[in-house]
């Protein structure tokens, strides 16, 4: 719950835990095969590499290392309500998956393939009734 | 399976046709039956002679096949809507051809048509959460791109120089948006503004209204048999898995992508392969993408086609001339009919009839068309 008691709603519920406790991190929610081994983002309800029917749950490392990113100049058409300049990316955690991402926490234009960044999330827009919609992105990992 | 020929094309200048500014405004599917029109009459053939329609339309909404077909006749005979992002033309004419092959008809149509929104590209592929977090097509094309240049040492200026060429070949192409056009160079591209770096506005296609037919028919209804083209490859594949819907590789290469699979399925069923072509159409909504498509399609080994750009490999006077219409980029991407008009440049370079672009002696021609989903379409024709 937000400060002015407004609701927090996710982007999309499941894409990220919600944490039970104060020292407890959200991380990405993803599916495993227990058949193949193979990871998704997000969650599905079968495996796409071998059709195997029942998934695990897995909550996703929340580091990892930019394979690519491009900084966006122009706002895309209808649904983003964000700052323009705005960067995005693909981040490949260490369970093979390459996640697409907001990169944010730098200047846009400022980051570079191979950086580690970390999972966050932040609040993207307000809607008409005043609830903050919040989305998940990728930061610079503070050394 | 018969042999199956193309017995005409038809087009509508791509252009604008929104009537601002001076330019005519035409309605999509009057774009539509004008392709059709101009198709019949290259065919020698009459609206009656058709028995089967296949039509396609990115973003006209719903029964545009049947406005555009309802303003020249009422038939009665299937029109059947194909929908496959940018290769939706392709994808009707793959339909049509099959049919015909397999006997089902001896004539059929195949036609795209389409009028793009001005702006960057709705995207209807991806989910609403994702597009509220910023997720856009030009993005996604540009993430493939960084890591295509990180991969090969490919540069700007290849992607430039890709560009440079293109718009030389469309100003030279009646059916063109950039027909008459003002040549570029690669100092203009890299000085043109980021749209999502490192894509710049003059690496991407321009957004444009426009039509293309194709009559198909089997080979012995051709009127005249002369410089007679057929289709003897065709193919159609979609995305393993690590793939995300636009193509996008979502995990460490397990299998090869859509295009390479297309590529692989047309090279066996025509009996043909890359070093046989003379002249070819790669698809590039965005300039890079020609420098991995040459790759994928097997022109290429990975890595090379920067190099080969360079030393003109691919101009219309060069070893394995690409494009020669100017691509998606010079001829613009009005994206219902891209797929024909791709094919069409080639059906005139083989009857010896794309006149100043000319390829002499061009008699095998190959064909690939990409769309989101993704799919990967691919032809091979021969004279």
């Amino acid at each position: 719950m937000s400060t002015n008691g407004k609701k927090q709603i996710h982007c999309r519920d499941g894409l990220w835990s919600r944490p039970s406790s104060p020292d407890e991190k959200p991380q990405l929610m993803g599916s495993k095969c227990p058949n193949c081994g193979e990871v998704f983002f997000p969650v599905n309800p079968v495996c796409i590499n071998c059709q195997n029917q029942t998934m695990n749950d897995i909550k996703l490392s929340r580091r990892g290392k930019i394979y690519s990113f491009t900084t966006m100049t122009l706002p895309p058409p209808q649904w983003y309500k964000g700052p323009v300049p705005f960067d995005l990316g693909f981040v490949e955690l260490p369970e093979g998956v390459r996640v697409w991402t907001r990169l944010l926490g730098a200047e846009a234009g400022t980051f570079k393939i191979g950086q580690e960044v970390e999972l966050d999330i932040d609040v993207m827009q307000v809607d008409a009734e005043g609830n903050e919609i919040l989305g998940y992105c990728f930061v610079p990992v503070k050394k | 399976m018969r042999e199956v020929a193309i017995a005409g094309m038809g087009f509508v200048k791509f252009g604008r046709y929104d009537g601002q500014k001076g330019r005519p405004y035409k309605e999509i599917y009057e774009l539509g039956a004008e392709a059709i029109t101009k198709a019949l009459k290259y065919a020698d053939m009459e609206w009656k002679d058709i028995q089967a329609a296949y039509g396609a339309s990115m973003f006209g909404g719903l029964g545009v096949p049947n406005q555009c077909t309802s303003r020249l006749g009422m038939p009665g005979f299937p029109i059947t809507t194909v929908e496959g992002a940018c290769s939706s033309s392709q994808q009707a004419m793959r339909q049509a051809y099959f049919d015909i092959a397999n006997g089902l008809y001896d004539v059929g149509l195949a036609f795209g048509t389409e009028k793009i929104p001005p702006g960057l590209i709705a995207d209807t592929l991806s989910p609403v959460w994702m597009l509220r977090m910023g997720f856009n097509l030009p993005g996604t094309y540009a993430l493939g791109t960084r890591a295509y240049m990180q991969a090969s040492g490919a540069t700007e200026e290849d992607m430039a120089r890709v560009a440079v060429m293109e718009r030389k070949n469309a100003i030279m192409n009646p059916n063109a948006f950039w027909y008459q056009g003002p040549e570029i160079t690669v100092e203009e591209v890299l000085n043109s503004r980021v749209i999502a770096s490192p894509i710049r506005f003059l690496m991407a296609c321009v957004n444009a209204d426009g039509a293309a037919a194709a009559i198909i028919c089997s080979k012995d209804k051709l009127k005249s048999k002369a410089r007679a083209v057929t289709i003897v490859g065709s193919a159609h594949a979609t995305a393993t898995y690590g793939y995300d819907n636009l193509g996008n590789s979502v995990r460490e290469k397990m299998n090869p992508n859509c295009t390479e699979l297309a590529c692989k399925q047309v090279w066996e069923m025509s009996g043909y392969g890359p070093e046989d072509m003379d002249v070819i159409q790669l698809y590039e909504a965005m300039s890079p993408g020609f420098l991995w498509d040459a790759e994928d399609c097997g022109f290429c080994k990975p890595g090379e086609a920067g190099k080969l750009v360079r030393e003109g490999y691919f101009e219309i006077g060069g070893k394995m001339p690409a494009n020669t219409d100017g691509g998606l980029m010079g001829r613009g991407h009005p994206t219902g009919a891209t797929g024909i008009a791709q094919i069409a440049e080639l059906f005139f370079q083989l009857r010896e009839e794309a006149g100043p672009r000319q390829v002499p002696g061009a008699k095998i021609a190959f064909n690939h068309c990409s769309g989101g989903g993704p799919n990967a379409l691919c032809h091979v024709l021969k004279r």
